[in-house]
């Protein structure tokens, strides 16, 4: 058990640690608040720290108001999420000059009604369309286990500020990998829920079809806290579901009995390094899974998943590319420019073939509970790497590190990604995923694996 | 098999259709994102067309 103080203590720890009067929710901010003035010039994960806000609910909570089970726990989100009084970046420089966000998130609102303390906003991809951190107006945020090496994106500052031990909890948002990309190539824990599960309201959006927002931390135990406080219809969010909330903490240390495990065979079995192969043999033998299956037209529903992306991404942000393409990161620019011109033919054949695949991937989840898949096809790239070589072929990583996440988010499936635990080498996830609405099960999954300590987030 | 677009001409039409205008320096990285996509997207354009009953749906639920 960390203390509560220190960068490695968990959410739970330091809310059980004030709920308790052991430790104040003002010393555990100050703390860090002085981690961050301390870490920031290496990873660079904060674009806006709210110390006063901070303070002053913290205050608040040592006198005995917004008591909850994230009491006194610091928190911070990716900076496309509202925090009232700042303007909402999305990463980018064009969004500065837009209105002061009047109200926080939904997802900002819940977590501070469950007594979590708002730290700030975190660096990420302009718009969200990135697999890399990288960013062109703020800097790339620098992955805490080697700050030569990219955090993964568009997540990459909150990737960074829990690798790093800034805070033990962060909101990033996933469209086709974007907390499991940061969270595999940082060594963190990350929960990418059911589609339409967790409110996206106050947020800015990307790829309305596929977009999500969810948690990033250390353990899984912290993932299922915040997930829990966070669940809720929200009307402000056409695709949040009125579904009752169901909170998976209290059978999180349930284990893996009656689940029925297999890996992913087929797509999810080639196109990557060894290591990411490896990692997810590991994990199924830990977890006694032996039958591989196939999600039927994987490679159909990454390439659908890129043209829903490219068509509505462009399509958003076609006003911007029109007055002001070149206040554009280089790298989002032209990409959103080329999608706003693919044919209209294309993106309704993806929609229509989501629908399907959908289908095809229910009947599976009539015979299995969960299904292993790599989360990374590699370790952290090194920051400015443009190509990489996957199993002896070049290619470009922006466009490819997602190449094993895109078929999933695609059709909206919970997915915990789950670092496997390597002592002395670079971070690689592997992902646990569920039918849709059943995080419960995935949670449970990760929460063995880290159990038996073969998932784990390590020190940076 | 059907002949090879030519994307630097669709680049500049369809840009003048949506009223996007495209300044030079960019123009070589659209045509060079607009080939990439061709190949990603590849393995949905090349699948058969979905069965006429097979809709959108206007809000997806998984």
């Amino acid at each position: 058990m960390s203390d509560a103080l220190s960068k490695r203590a968990t959410a739970v720890e330091i809310a059980r640690a004030v709920a308790s009067g052991r430790v104040a929710a003002s010393d555990v901010v100050e703390a860090a608040l002085a981690r961050m003035a301390a870490t920031e010039p290496v990873v660079n994960a904060f674009t806006d720290i709210v110390a006063e806000r901070a303070r002053k609910r913290a205050a608040e909570i040592d006198k005995g108001r917004h008591r909850g089970p994230l009491a006194g726990v610091p928190f911070a989100v990716k900076n496309l999420i509202d925090i009232e009084g700042l303007p909402t970046r999305a990463g980018s420089k064009i969004n500065l000059d837009g209105p002061k966000a009047r109200r926080d998130g939904a997802l900002v609102r819940k977590l501070e009604a469950a007594g979590a303390v708002l730290l700030g906003a975190l660096n990420m991809g302009e718009y969200a369309y990135d697999f890399t951190g990288e960013n062109a107006h703020y800097g790339p945020s620098r992955n805490p286990r080697d700050p030569t090496r990219m955090t993964g994106g568009s997540s990459g500052g909150s990737g960074a500020a829990v690798a790093s031990g800034e805070v033990p909890l962060a909101l990033g948002s996933d469209t086709n990998g974007s907390i499991r990309m940061p969270a595999s190539l940082c060594g963190l824990f990350g929960l990418k829920p059911t589609y339409g599960r967790l409110s996206r309201a106050g947020s800015f959006p990307f790829v309305d079809s596929l977009d999500h927002l969810g948690p990033l931390a250390r353990s899984t135990e912290d993932l299922a806290l915040a997930f829990d406080a966070m669940q809720g219809w929200d009307p402000d969010d056409l695709v949040c579901t009125d579904r009752p909330v169901e909170p998976t903490l209290p059978s999180l240390q349930d284990g893996i009995a009656g689940l029925k495990i297999a890996v992913a065979g087929d797509y999810f079995a080639r196109g990557g390094e060894p290591e990411c192969f490896e990692a997810v043999a590991t994990v199924a033998k830990a977890l006694g899974a032996s039958r591989t299956v196939v999600l039927p037209e994987a490679a159909i529903a990454r390439a659908a998943a890129y043209v829903i992306t490219a068509i509505e991404g462009g399509q958003l942000h076609l006003p911007r590319l029109r007055a002001r393409p070149q206040d554009f990161d280089p790298d989002t620019r032209e990409r959103l420019m080329a999608g706003a011109l693919l044919p209209g033919s294309w993106y309704v054949k993806a929609q229509r073939f989501r629908r399907r695949y959908r289908a095809e991937v229910a009947k599976l989840f009539n015979e299995v509970d969960i299904v292993l898949a790599p989360a990374a096809p590699c370790t952290a790239p090194r920051l400015g790497q443009v190509l990489m070589k996957l199993a002896g072929v070049e290619m470009p990583v922006r466009a490819n590190l997602g190449i094993f996440t895109q078929p999933i988010s695609f059709i909206g499936l919970p997915v915990v990604a789950a670092p496997f635990a390597r002592a002395g080498a670079l971070p690689i996830g592997v992902q646990v995923i569920a039918r849709p609405y059943n995080e419960q099960a995935a949670l449970r999954v990760s929460a063995y694996l880290e159990k038996r300590g073969v998932c784990a987030s390590l020190p940076a | 098999m059907a002949d090879k677009p030519d994307i630097g001409r669709w680049v500049d039409e369809a840009a003048k259709a949506i009223d996007l205008p495209i300044a030079p320096q960019y123009r070589a990285n659209v045509i060079l994102n607009i080939e990439r996509a061709l190949v990603i997207a590849q393995p949905l354009l090349a699948a058969a067309e979905p069965d006429d009953q097979l809709t959108q749906g206007p809000i997806f639920r998984p």
